[in-house]
């Protein structure tokens, strides 16, 4: 570290010294944002419709500013300077007059404003976002040094990938760029590694100051027809070493977490219409639990990183086939494999998309019909609403997925860590008429029984993050494991766009998706919870006798058998015993069609009305599987309706639009049988938002699972306009 | 289901209906390899600049009695890495044409730094952007408010594979028929798409002395430097002999305080 920044002083010193005489250039320019969100979730927590941040508001309402100030500077040909400073929606909402709202008591969950002055997210603060020095000093062997903030995007997806924390260059960084020959250049980088979330438990540990991420990338631009790149990634999050008890030489440190990545990139261009790229990563890491880094977790830990030494590799290969004998045909072939144990703590977390598949809808957002996480459980309501996010997720190749603090019209990530499989994307242009399609198989690398492992507890000492698991209608957006997967997908779409020459010109557009999805999850019988026959039915209390797979390891730790309850006369089992290799299978069958029209109205005004509908015929276990004990239940039918009118009106300096999307639809559970129908409560309907009286029942944590139809009927709109001045 | 595959298949018979009615095209092509503008150039350093992603390799001109088609390809297929909705993102293409002899304007549009010979002179440009038309037609009339009848923005420009597209109307060029597409001279000038760009700059992106995480290097931190990456040259036959006729035309000189000595000359090129 000493190192670089001597080396760092000595570039600032040596461009000093090269101070052009010439004329100083000093600019600003700037942009504000105001934003208006409504919708009838009736939430106003925030100016963003989505968080998991503890202590973070969401909301679907209110109105408020924001104002992002861009400093320029260059007082000479060899040093550039850009600043950025900015305020941010966060809870700054018009109705806090100004920024002073109200003080009703603050902590760490204020949220609404609801802390006043006293709260920087709600008190119209302006903080410096951004500050950057290039120099370009004009050596031969280096074009640029870059100090200060940076998005990190010069770099690679799987690796040191685009970053996004709300701002985009929240990363300080030194960088040098240049060129050894005509066609080898490289860049180096060190970041200091963001403490918010770039470490096990999303941590660094308590000594940050010298956490760091180096990078290195050499790209070499071949020859017309082979280029290729290497990049590499060493993070170490360093700690006070606890065994140094001696200060009087300084103390030592020790390592928290590391993390090694290599990764090679080749691009073969043989001819204009073949076009083959290949890619391939190993990675390396290591959490310490003597420095707090999680040695293992529960069922459903959080983290962004696998505990203990996980390696993995992964590749990527790219065949792409254009304009097939100038027919307007293009097909694009991707094989990819995901390792489940690939480890990049600097990988892109939503800002790329690195496989070409559509992947799942971002309509599904949490395992429940509602997208509320752990709905089962009151006080746990949605986040992103009914609706989720428009459109289809992007593919990202870690399992530190950030979709924080964006609105139900922005692009969300889902995590692809252990995919493996092959996609083909054919498009035929004719004219006005572009046809396009999809086929894409994918198999888990993570396909394994109590997480790989027979010695393994299924909650407890587990390496593997589950985060909300695998239960729901899509894929949870950062849920890559479960104790027992086989799983396999299957994603074929069709889509069209026409442009009819009416007026200026009626596009026309249409997409038809099948996803099948299957995973039987246990499939070896020894894994059942307990031994043949233990709950003999016939309102006996089960005996409780339990399956040992391992040692004294045994499912029955965590799928425990159901209590005998009666019910307006009707004695049984109040969840059905998990006895049976089904009870835990999933079986999804979605159909999701689109429809649409767009028109420009006048050279600005542009508008379009799209109708979307998503079938669902979804088997997810039964009342023995539970979603794990922590989810809503959504085996049954499920039918989403769509409607989003959109509006883009620039004029003058102004970037105008407007989204509004009514939502609809119904889930009628299907939970299978042998259990008794409970009654809600005064109590549980209070707290699960369901009618006093309706069907349900309790699941093993006391969180009710109704069996009766639920009906969505959701608004929302986000209207803005940004002004460039 | 059936409604929508119902609608594609009326999609598929009108777009071949609509291919029968063509009635000329005019094809140019552009060697590959020479996206360098007049030599030096390179890429700027982010990810989303994908190697050939501004080198020209052709442009089709189609024609029926009330469109006129064009179609540009690149050496690269195209992305949308910043969701713009259209199949593409990072380029902007400007296809300039002189369809009246001894007419039309001597400079090229703001922030592209070229002016066009006098045997050359434009009159009308089609602009092929990713941003919304309205955007653009916004951007022309602030900062080209001059030329601003003589710019097209099609309604709808699509990126597919390795060629952006789009259309105006045959009237709008000043055409009185088809065939008239044939005589015309044609010149693009492929640049990147800017959304955030400085005053003078019509949403294109700068060319610098030294590359950066978005610009262009190779050129010169002053505007005397044309900010293009690739034009056609020569006989437009996609011949490597090319290569030269683009240096030279893109030739400039500066002043030490980076304004024009010289600056690059643009000359039509014509499908023969």
């Amino acid at each position: 570290m000493k190192r670089t920044i001597i080396i760092a002083i000595a570039f600032l010193l040596c461009a000093g010294t090269l101070l052009a005489q010439g004329e100083q250039k000093f600019g600003m320019s700037g942009v504000t944002y105001t934003k208006w969100l409504w919708g009838n979730q009736r939430f106003d927590g925030s100016l963003y419709n989505f968080t998991t941040v503890p202590g973070e508001g969401y909301g679907d309402n209110g109105q408020g500013t924001e104002i992002e100030l861009l400093f320029f500077g260059k007082p000479n040909k060899y040093i550039e300077v850009k600043g950025r400073i900015h305020s941010r929606f966060s809870q700054n909402e018009w109705t806090n007059f100004g920024g002073f709202g109200v003080n009703e008591g603050c902590g760490n969950g204020s949220t609404g404003g609801d802390c006043g002055e006293s709260d920087p997210r709600s008190n119209q603060y302006v903080k410096l976002r951004g500050v950057t020095v290039n120099v370009t000093p004009g050596y031969r062997f280096l074009d640029n040094a870059q100090f200060g903030s940076t998005d990190l995007g010069m770099f690679d997806a799987f690796t040191i990938g685009k970053i996004r924390y709300i701002d985009r260059d929240n990363a300080g960084a030194i960088l040098f760029q240049g060129r050894l020959t005509d066609s080898l250049k490289y860049d180096v980088i060190r970041i200091s590694t963001p403490r918010l979330w770039a470490g096990p438990n999303y941590s660094t540990g308590e000594y940050t100051a010298q956490d760091s991420v180096y990078g290195l990338q050499m790209k070499w631009s071949g020859n017309e027809f082979v280029d290729g790149s290497l990049i590499y990634e060493r993070a170490r999050d360093i700690e006070v070493d606890k065994n140094d008890s001696l200060p009087d030489d300084g103390t030592d440190v020790d390592g928290r977490f590391s993390n090694d990545v290599w990764g090679f990139r080749v691009g073969v261009h043989p001819m204009p219409m073949l076009d083959i790229r290949g890619a391939y990563y190993t990675s390396e890491a290591e959490s310490d639990s003597n420095y707090d880094a999680p040695g293992g977790f529960g069922i459903n830990g959080y983290s962004p990183v696998i505990a203990g030494k996980p390696e993995g590799d992964s590749y990527t290969l790219d065949v792409d086939l254009t304009d097939i004998m100038s027919s307007g045909l293009t097909a694009n072939f991707q094989f990819f494999n995901i390792d489940e144990q690939y480890t990049s703590i600097m990988a892109a977390r939503r800002e790329s998309d690195v496989l070409i598949t559509e992947g799942f809808d971002a309509t599904f957002a949490f395992p429940g019909p509602s997208n509320a996480s752990y709905g089962v459980f009151g006080g746990n309501e949605t986040r992103i609403g009914y609706g989720g996010w428009q459109g289809t997720y992007q593919q990202v190749a870690t399992l530190n997925v950030d979709n924080e603090f964006t609105d139900f019209d922005e692009p969300a990530a889902e995590t692809a860590i252990g995919w493996k499989g092959f996609t083909v994307t054919p498009k035929w242009t004719h004219g006005a008429l572009e046809v396009a399609g999809e086929y894409t198989t994918i198999d888990y690398n993570q396909n394994w029984q109590i997480w790989g492992d027979d010695s393994n507890q299924m909650n407890g000492g587990v390496l593997y993050p589950a985060t909300e698991l695998d239960a729901g209608i899509g894929h949870n957006f950062r849920s890559a494991f479960a104790p027992f997967m086989d799983r396999s997908t299957d994603i074929l779409v069709l889509k069209g766009r026409y442009t009819f020459e009416v007026g200026k010109g009626l596009e026309v557009y249409g997409k038809l998706k099948w996803i099948d999805e299957t995973d039987k999850r246990m499939n070896n019988a020894k894994y059942l919870p307990f031994k043949a026959g233990d709950c003999p039915g016939g309102g006996v209390a089960c005996t409780n006798d339990k399956n040992f797979y391992s040692g004294n390891n045994s499912t029955g730790d965590y799928y425990g058998n159901p209590p005998v309850i009666t019910v307006n006369g009707i004695t049984g089992y109040q969840w059905k015993p998990f006895d049976n290799l089904a009870d835990d299978d999933r079986d999804l069958s979605e159909t999701m069609i689109q429809l649409g029209a767009g028109y420009q109205f006048t050279d600005i005004l542009y508008a379009s009305l799209t109708y979307e509908n998503y079938d669902i015929d979804l088997k997810d276990g039964n009342t023995a599987f539970q979603a794990y004990n922590l989810h809503e239940m959504v085996s049954g039918q499920h039918n989403k309706d769509r409607y989003i009118v959109l509006v883009k009106f620039p004029i003058g300096g102004v970037e105008a639009g407007l989204n509004y999307e009514y939502v609809t639809g119904d889930f009628t559970p299907e939970f299978g049988d042998g259990f008794v129908v409970q009654y809600a409560d005064a109590g549980t309907a209070t707290s699960a938002g369901v009618k006093e009286g309706s069907r349900g029942f309790k699941n093993r944590y006391g969180g009710w699972n109704s069996l009766e139809t639920r009906d969505f009927e959701q608004s929302r709109l986000k209207a803005f306009f940004k002004v460039r001045f | 289901m059936n409604r929508s595959v119902r609608l594609l298949l009326i999609g598929c018979i009108c777009a071949l209906a609509a291919g029968t009615v063509l009635a000329a095209d005019v094809t140019l092509k552009d060697p590959t390899g020479d996206d360098f503008g007049p030599g030096g150039y390179s890429y700027p350093t982010d990810a989303v600049y994908k190697r050939g992603s501004f080198d020209l390799t052709s442009l089709q001109v189609k024609s029926n009695d009330k469109k006129v088609d064009f179609m540009a390809s690149v050496n690269s297929n195209l992305e949308d890495p910043w969701s713009m909705g259209n199949g593409f993102a990072v380029q902007m293409i400007f296809i300039y044409i002189d369809t009246t002899p001894d007419a039309g304007f001597d400079k090229g549009l703001p922030g592209q730094n070229v002016m066009f010979a006098a045997d050359s002179a434009w009159d009308k440009v089609v602009i092929l952007s990713p941003q919304q038309p309205g955007r653009v037609k916004q951007e022309v009339e602030s900062k080209a408010a001059a030329m601003k009848d003589a710019c097209l923005i099609p309604n709808k420009t699509r990126g597919s594979g390795r060629t952006i597209s789009g259309s105006v109307d045959l009237a709008a060029l000043g055409a009185k028929s088809a065939d008239d597409i044939k005589g015309w001279g044609y010149q693009v000038v492929m640049q990147s798409n800017e959304g955030f760009p400085t005053e003078g700059d019509l949403l294109t992106r700068k060319v610098n002395e030294y590359e950066g995480q978005h610009r262009f290097g190779g050129g010169n931190d002053g505007e005397c430097d044309p900010h293009v990456i690739d034009v056609f040259a020569g006989a437009a036959k996609g011949d490597k002999s090319e290569i030269d006729e683009q240096k030279k035309m893109l030739a400039f000189e500066c002043n030490d305080d980076g304004t024009s000595k010289s600056m690059a000359t643009l000359t039509m090129v014509k499908a023969n």
